[in-house]
């Protein structure tokens, strides 16, 4: 699988070095100088292609006629749009992916320019935010589906709702699925009818409106939890 | 017409200013409020501060509303994006680009729009003028690709036909004025001195006619 990379700042160098690692065919393009001697450091020579990702001239040279996935990362939001634009339509690339900058322009990186997927780094970054601070205790373990479902883990406080009801019987969020409990150090698979004890550790897999539903749920008597509605 | 002009360096606020004075509406759109002092202290038009790419800076510009937007700012893909973008989700009807790094151009033309590159034109006509004053250009169609010549037939020519003098060049004829009377011109008139033809032809084929007209100019 060949892969063209335009912009060699943090996030397409991150990127160009995951790819080399698992052994992906690549191509950098970059222009700026100063990013190209840091670059030279850290990719292999014939994965750099200096220039400028905007010149169709260069597109071309670096291979964007074989590329499987064209990946966008320049700081330029218009470059990004016009080169996902340009890959589909006249070079026919079967996938782009392209990064966003400013947030404001997120609603542009869909079909209008041929994105086919689009990541916002700063909306990620602001989501997992808002929900660690929504959710207590509640930890995320780890996301699933690009963070619309995740694997929480919460223990079980003193003075929980929920102590001393059968997991049937709690009114579970219907995006959730406790999947297992640590008590004690031991694993359990629960069952409907075990009954939840302090300081349980309870993992769930759920999404993020069950994940804040399960915090709530889980909280003790009378404290609320920052964020619920 | 309402219109949004992006970019408000100098080709912008000249473009505003001009459709200001023609009774149009116009909006500018720039992403620093001091670009707006590029604009004459009598423009009336409206001023948006903003990202362009920001629907909300669309939206307070009145892109649902106008029939011509004009992106000119001096980043080539930004000009493009913010087009095409305007034709195909907004459907206003008048769309044209300014191309300023002609590097950028082709990327430009791949969305199908209407570019304009002052750069490119300039250099052109920069040069036609090198030339010589012999020969003048009357029009200029697109990027200056293709344009309409005013030549003056000089005395080595009296009597030889045009077939003779645009044989295999990339120019045709348009016009053929004697004695201030323009007629149509056919490849067998016979030419006098002081006949004025309009020609159409691209840059090459114009230096091709140039030299056969003036041969001695050449060494």
């Amino acid at each position: 699988m060949f892969v063209l990379i335009a912009g060699g700042g943090r996030t397409g160098t991150q990127l160009a070095l995951l790819l080399v690692a698992q052994n992906y065919q690549i191509c950098m393009i970059e222009h700026r100088r100063d990013v190209l001697a840091r670059l030279h450091r850290e990719l292999p020579t014939e994965a750099i292609y200096e220039g400028y990702a905007t010149d169709p001239q260069v597109l071309e040279q670096a291979g964007i006629r074989r590329a499987q996935i064209l990946a966008t990362c320049t700081d330029s939001d218009a470059d990004n749009l016009a080169l996902c634009f340009l890959a589909r339509t006249r070079y026919n690339v079967p996938r782009t992916i392209a990064r966003i900058n400013n947030p404001r322009c997120a609603w542009l990186f869909d079909d209008k320019f041929h994105v086919d997927v689009a990541l916002n780094q700063a909306d990620i970054l602001a989501s997992l935010i808002e929900e660690e601070m929504s959710l207590g205790d509640m930890m995320t373990l780890l996301k699933l589906r690009r963070g619309q479902y995740s694997l929480v883990e919460e223990k079980i406080p003193a003075g929980a709702n929920i102590l001393g009801i059968a997991i049937k019987d709690m009114q579970i969020p219907e995006h959730c699925v406790i999947a297992a409990i640590i008590r004690q150090g031991e694993i359990m698979v629960p069952s409907g009818k075990t009954v939840l004890e302090v300081g349980d550790e309870v993992l769930a897999v759920t999404d993020r409106a069950g994940a804040a539903q399960l915090a709530r749920l889980f909280a003790p008597n009378n404290q609320l939890v920052a964020g619920s509605s | 017409m309402n219109v949004i002009v992006v970019g408000c360096g100098r080709v912008g606020a000249q473009l505003a200013y001009r459709l200001v004075q023609r009774g149009h509406q116009v909006t500018v759109v720039d992403q620093a409020a001091t670009a707006f002092d590029n604009l004459p202290p009598d423009f009336h038009g409206r001023t948006v501060e903003g990202d362009v790419l920001s629907q909300g800076v669309l939206h307070r510009a009145g892109i649902e509303r106008v029939e011509g937007l004009a992106a000119v700012t001096n980043a080539d893909s930004l000009n493009a994006v913010v087009a095409h973008l305007a034709r195909t989700t907004y459907g206003v009807a008048n769309v044209v680009v300014r191309n300023y790094d002609p590097r950028w151009q082709s990327l430009q033309e791949a969305f199908g729009l209407q570019v304009v590159s002052s750069s490119t034109w300039a250099a052109q006509r920069l040069e036609e003028l090198l030339y010589g004053s012999e020969i003048r250009t009357v029009f200029s169609a697109g990027n200056g690709e293709v344009e309409i010549y005013e030549l003056e037939i000089p005395t080595t020519w009296e009597g030889h036909t045009l077939q003779e003098l645009l044989f295999e060049a990339q120019c045709l004829p348009v016009a053929l004025t004697r004695a201030g009377q323009a007629v149509l011109p056919a490849y067998d008139t016979l030419l006098k001195e002081c006949d004025v033809v309009h020609a159409s032809a691209t840059l090459e084929g114009i230096q091709t006619v140039h030299r056969r007209l003036y041969p001695q100019k050449e060494d």
